[in-house]
């Protein structure tokens, strides 16, 4: 391919990469996507739930053929403790009318292989099995492509946007990226589990296509610092944990330990009895948000979607709308250099201030203080659960007992367990993790 | 009828779709390291137990196994040589 120059080189078929392909490719760019799975979403894993805002800009009738399970009507948030949860949620009837609130439970296969469908119609080109090692160099040392691991691999293109995922290689040998920290990074595994239509509605009470996500906190991990999350695809259950890196080595934990005890707890175990596993999968998450994203352009390079950083990990569990968003506005960046045959970083630096301002980066830099509330705070995953679950069992166990000197017992054993400043310090911190 | 239901790791792998290569795209990089304490202190978090002990107590890296995640670069980034496997090799995820 080396005596062909491409406009753009695209390092990743996910939703970062696909986005910028399709709108480079409507906007009459020549545009490659390397992919290095056998299609386009072979490698590719989340929890279950695409927000489609940013792809109905994209694409506005993609209700039609996008491969989608279930449009999120209930979502429920836990608290798991030892035995059981408190839970909470809601479920609005308007999110079963387009738009259906933009939220559907999708798995990533099907889901990244059809758009990637939809950037070629465009007009992108893409290539799969290619795994991209390293850039191209012209003589002033300017980067000038990409070199894949495939014969006649070397591939020249004014600009490369690396979307190549929350590994990303590339973005780590050219220093855009410093090596993940384990403190800022989760480790997820899940399963696909094969349930029957009629039972996920009955089990998780939908009507139709309604599809419900489930996500619970406190002591999911067997005590590390981690949340697990129930998603209702149309036959089959997503069912995973993740969990901080540096909290599982703390606790001498295997992921699929952690997941293997949620998946028993007797909150969850009815959820998915009798099912028959499909997929076992595994997947790290970007977890440091605003403070930790990668640069994000330099001469010639943009970095979107996971490889940048862009994952909202808070109550919200958003982030290939943060990836979609940013490959769309890495795509206009380029799409405007271009205009000023310009592809420098002081061209491109306008990606950064179109991300401060959307809600990108501006969601990130809301919940900027999560991960460092929540591992300050490891209470949270297993003392609390335990000292919530004694106190609201025994207030709503009715024993001949008056209310008011049970609650003087209760709060008197409480304290006894933990300082009034001690719940004080704990409510503060979690205020950043929630607005 | 009744499911299986699988708890380990190696059953669990089972399930997915693999494509091996024939050349690694793991390696230990730092040869004179204690294996033993490698995969007993840092390495027994990989989700997919690519590493394991073998009656020396030397390290068996079993890359064919591997779900690409990345964990054990995050936990060794000295010890452990990581790539991505050659272009459409590796897993193949089905639903993902």
């Amino acid at each position: 391919m080396s005596e062909d120059k491409f406009d753009v080189i695209i390092v990743g078929g996910g939703p970062a990469g696909l986005a910028a392909a399709f709108v480079l490719a409507k906007a009459g760019k020549q545009v490659i996507v390397l992919e290095r799975g056998e299609y386009c979403g072979s490698k590719n894993v989340f929890g279950g739930i695409l927000f489609t805002g940013i792809l109905e800009k994209l694409i506005p009738d993609y209700l039609k053929d996008a491969p989608l399970e279930r449009n999120v009507t209930r979502r429920g948030f836990s608290l798991l403790t030892p035995t059981g949860e408190l839970g909470g949620g809601f479920k609005f009837d308007k999110f079963n009318t387009a738009p259906f609130n933009n939220s559907f439970t999708t798995l990533r296969a099907k889901f990244d292989n059809w758009f990637a469908g939809k950037a070629e119609e465009a007009g992108a080109m893409i290539i799969t099995g290619a795994t991209v090692d390293d850039f191209l160099y012209d003589t002033d040392g300017k980067i000038k492509g990409v070199k894949a691991r495939m014969d006649d691999g070397d591939i020249l293109g004014d600009v490369v946007i690396l979307a190549d995922g929350v590994n990303s290689l590339l973005a780590k040998k050219i220093k855009l990226h410093k090596e993940l920290d384990p403190k800022y990074t989760i480790v997820a595994v899940k399963e696909i589990i094969q349930l029957t239509e009629e039972k996920v509605a009955d089990r998780f009470h939908l009507n139709g296509n309604e599809g419900a996500a489930l996500e619970y906190f406190g002591c999911a991990a067997k005590g590390a610092v981690g949340a697990g999350f129930v998603y209702t695809n149309k036959d089959t259950i997503s069912i995973g944990l993740g969990a901080s890196i540096k909290s599982l080595m703390e606790h001498k934990l295997n992921p699929n330990d952690a997941l293997e005890y949620f998946k028993n707890h007797p909150a969850i175990a009815p959820l998915i009895r009798g099912g028959e596993q499909r997929e076992y999968s595994a997947h790290l998450i970007p977890d440091g948000g605003y403070d930790h994203i990668s640069k994000l352009f330099t001469d010639n390079v943009l970095v979107a979607g996971d490889a940048a950083g862009f994952v909202n990990n808070t109550l919200f569990h958003e982030g290939t709308n943060l990836a979609m968003q940013s490959g769309v506005s890495a795509a206009e960046t380029v799409i405007e250099a271009g205009t000023r045959k310009d592809f420098s970083a002081a061209s491109l630096s306008v990606y950064k201030t179109k991300l401060e301002e959307s809600f990108v980066l501006r969601d990130l830099k809301q919940f900027r203080k999560t991960t460092d509330a929540l591992d300050a705070n490891p209470q949270l995953f297993e003392k609390y659960p335990k000292m919530l679950e004694e106190l609201v069992s025994e207030l709503f166990t009715p024993d001949g007992e008056p209310k008011w000197d049970k609650e003087m017992k209760l709060m008197g054993k409480l304290l006894k367990q933990e300082s009034p400043w001690g719940l004080i310090k704990t409510a503060l911190a979690m205020r950043r993790v929630i607005i | 009828m009744t499911a299986r239901i699988f708890t380990g790791i190696e059953d669990k792998l089972g399930l997915d779709k693999f494509k091996a290569f024939h050349k690694p795209h793991l390696t230990l990089e730092k040869k004179d390291v204690d294996q033993k304490k490698l995969v007993e202190e840092k390495l027994f978090i990989c989700p997919a137990k690519v590493y394991t002990l073998n009656d020396k107590n030397e390290m068996v890296i079993s890359f064919e196994n591997c779900l690409e995640c990345g964990t054990c670069r995050v936990v060794c980034p000295e010890e452990i040589g990581w790539e991505y496997p050659m272009g459409g090799h590796g897993v193949t995820y089905r639903f993902g």
